[in-house]
């Protein structure tokens, strides 16, 4: 190609910086300036673990109400809301209260999840919580698939504090919170 | 026959004193390339096993030595069997000519014995280009015998690449030679002491300084290192000529690849920054007054200089991407070929006019 040989003039400078390996000279002075400069971002993760931001969206958990009733209604709105299809409700009537429901059986295929926390959203109840567990490597998948007592289990011991149950709310009937989510509490 | 039976046993002795030091060196080697690479890139390297990892290498030989032994099936058993060791044997050897400290001789039930080199043969730097060469012969051997594309692409590239740089290593070598005068390792690491300014790098009347780039270089590219790491390419070729083998034959290739990197930093401090000389004249414990310990300094500097070459081929990888095919061998056919020539045309005058 004549063009390329006309524009590739001899360029002292150019030349000079070739012989004496100027580029690759700067590039081996980045690296030992990073030797000598020696600020590792690593964390050793088993032994030391990051502090997590407050709206960490970890595992998945069912909550329970401070009497120890379970907080789910059996809406199925989680289950219509995510979009991985994890979770799984099989809703029914409490036996003795025909007015009211909940979920007879709640399953949550966790190796599905991507964690963005609609279900957690679309609760009415607020039955659904994130905790902030996430070393949940398995050996066998099949140990991600959870049912009822296990996510129940999850929210008992990562949420302590439980909700208090209303005193207005009937026991046969649903509180839902949606429309009151954004007014501020009552002083009491 | 009791002369041959110490004989033997001295050798022998000094030959497993050598083998102890290199293998040991490599076991430093593989700790130290991953930290030196990790501190370079802002990691930490190893850190699990032992204290800041300084086991490590013990775990990865435990590892090695209980892993499975894979034959590949359609490979050729007995070549593939014989490549690690094609490949280790000449990667050792070549140290039985280096000269570890002072050219000092103590007698043994009137046997002299040469403790610092178990045996001056007067074709050293032949001897050692020779059974370079040969190690070219496992990996292609290795390649071809797994039966494997990626085994194959890998030592062929190999070939042509250790044939190509192995020229240029020649070719740099030979204005020291003409320096000293000498083919023989002692020799020429002996008419370069008494300081720095006699090292053959700087030496008048014509210092070696581009023949010591070219080496470098060249014997970076004959040890199949980054950049020059084509038979090995993990982004094309997976590892190159030893993709298929396992366990204890790949620890044979690995220990092969870093006794060559001693060997070749070892024969470029020998010929290039006076081996075992101090950067001054003479040696601080003689100048204190104790001259049977001067050995002690002389093999510390010996020990310096080859590591530092070392961390050379470390820095280097942790800068470095690797070259094109045909940047490598218009590198090396192009670019150091006519740099080696000319630095024998130079160095021979110099040395017809001046000396």
């Amino acid at each position: 190609m004549a063009s390329t040989a006309t524009t590739k003039r001899l360029n002292l400078h150019e030349w000079f910086k070739t012989i004496t390996f100027y580029e690759i000279l700067v590039g081996m002075k980045a690296t030992l300036s990073h030797l000598l400069n020696y600020r590792p971002v690593t964390l050793q993760y088993p032994h030391e673990k990051r502090t997590l931001p407050d709206n960490y969206r970890g595992m998945l958990a069912l909550l329970r109400y401070d009497d120890g009733t379970e907080k789910c209604v059996g809406c199925d709105l989680c289950e219509a809301a995510c979009p991985s299809r994890v979770i799984r409700v099989v809703s029914a009537e409490v036996p003795s209260e025909p007015t009211k429901r909940y979920s007879k059986e709640y399953y949550m295929d966790m190796t599905r999840c991507l964690f963005c926390g609609m279900c957690v959203d679309a609760c009415p109840v607020d039955a659904l919580g994130m905790t902030r567990e996430f070393e949940w490597a398995v050996y066998d998948k099949r140990q991600l698939h959870l049912n009822k007592q296990q996510l129940l289990a999850i929210g008992d011991r990562s949420f302590p504090v439980r909700e208090k149950r209303l005193e207005l709310q009937h026991p046969n009937v649903a509180f839902f919170n949606v429309a009151f989510k954004h007014v501020p509490p009552k002083p009491d | 026959m009791t002369e041959f039976g110490l004989r033997l046993a001295i050798s022998l002795t000094q030959i497993a004193a050598v083998m102890g030091i290199v293998v040991i060196t490599v076991l430093i080697l593989t700790l130290a390339e991953r930290k030196v690479l990790g501190w370079m890139q802002d990691r930490m390297g190893p850190m699990e096993v032992g204290p800041y990892g300084i086991l490590q290498p013990f775990a990865d030989a435990i590892k090695l030595f209980f892993k499975e032994d894979i034959v590949p099936a359609g490979a050729n058993k007995f070549l593939f069997t014989v490549a690690p060791i094609l490949c280790l044997i000449p990667a050792f050897i070549g140290f039985a000519v280096i000269p570890w400290g002072p050219n000092q001789t103590f007698e043994v039930g009137g046997i002299t014995v040469r403790p610092f080199v178990i045996s001056d043969i007067n074709i050293g730097i032949l001897y050692i280009l020779a059974f370079a060469s040969l190690g070219a012969y496992g990996i292609i051997l290795g390649g071809w015998a797994s039966n494997s594309k990626y085994s194959l692409l890998g030592g062929l590239r190999s070939a042509a690449q250790i044939i190509s740089y192995e020229l240029n290593v020649g070719l740099s070598i030979v204005g020291v030679l003409i320096l000293g005068g000498s083919l023989s390792l002692v020799k020429i690491t002996d008419a370069q002491a008494g300081g720095f300014w006699h090292w053959y790098l700087f030496a008048l009347p014509a210092p070696q300084i581009f023949a010591l780039v070219v080496y470098v270089i060249s014997s970076v590219a004959e040890t199949n290192r980054v950049p020059f790491d084509l038979p090995e390419a993990e982004s094309e070729l997976v590892a190159g000529f030893f993709t298929e083998y396992s366990g204890l034959r790949f620890a044979f290739f690995f220990l092969a690849e870093y006794a060559n990197m001693v060997l070749v930093s070892c024969v470029a401090a020998a010929l290039f920054l006076g081996g075992w000389n101090a950067p001054y004249p003479g040696t601080i414990m003689a100048f204190i007054g104790l001259p049977s310990l001067a050995w002690v300094e002389n093999t510390m500097w010996f020990a310096v200089k080859t590591y530092s070459f070392l961390f050379l081929f470390f820095w280097l990888r942790a800068t470095l991407p690797r070259l094109r095919y045909d940047q490598l061998m218009r590198f090396g056919w192009k670019v150091l070929l006519p740099i080696a020539l000319g630095n024998i045309v130079v160095t021979a005058l110099a040395v017809f006019f001046f000396q």
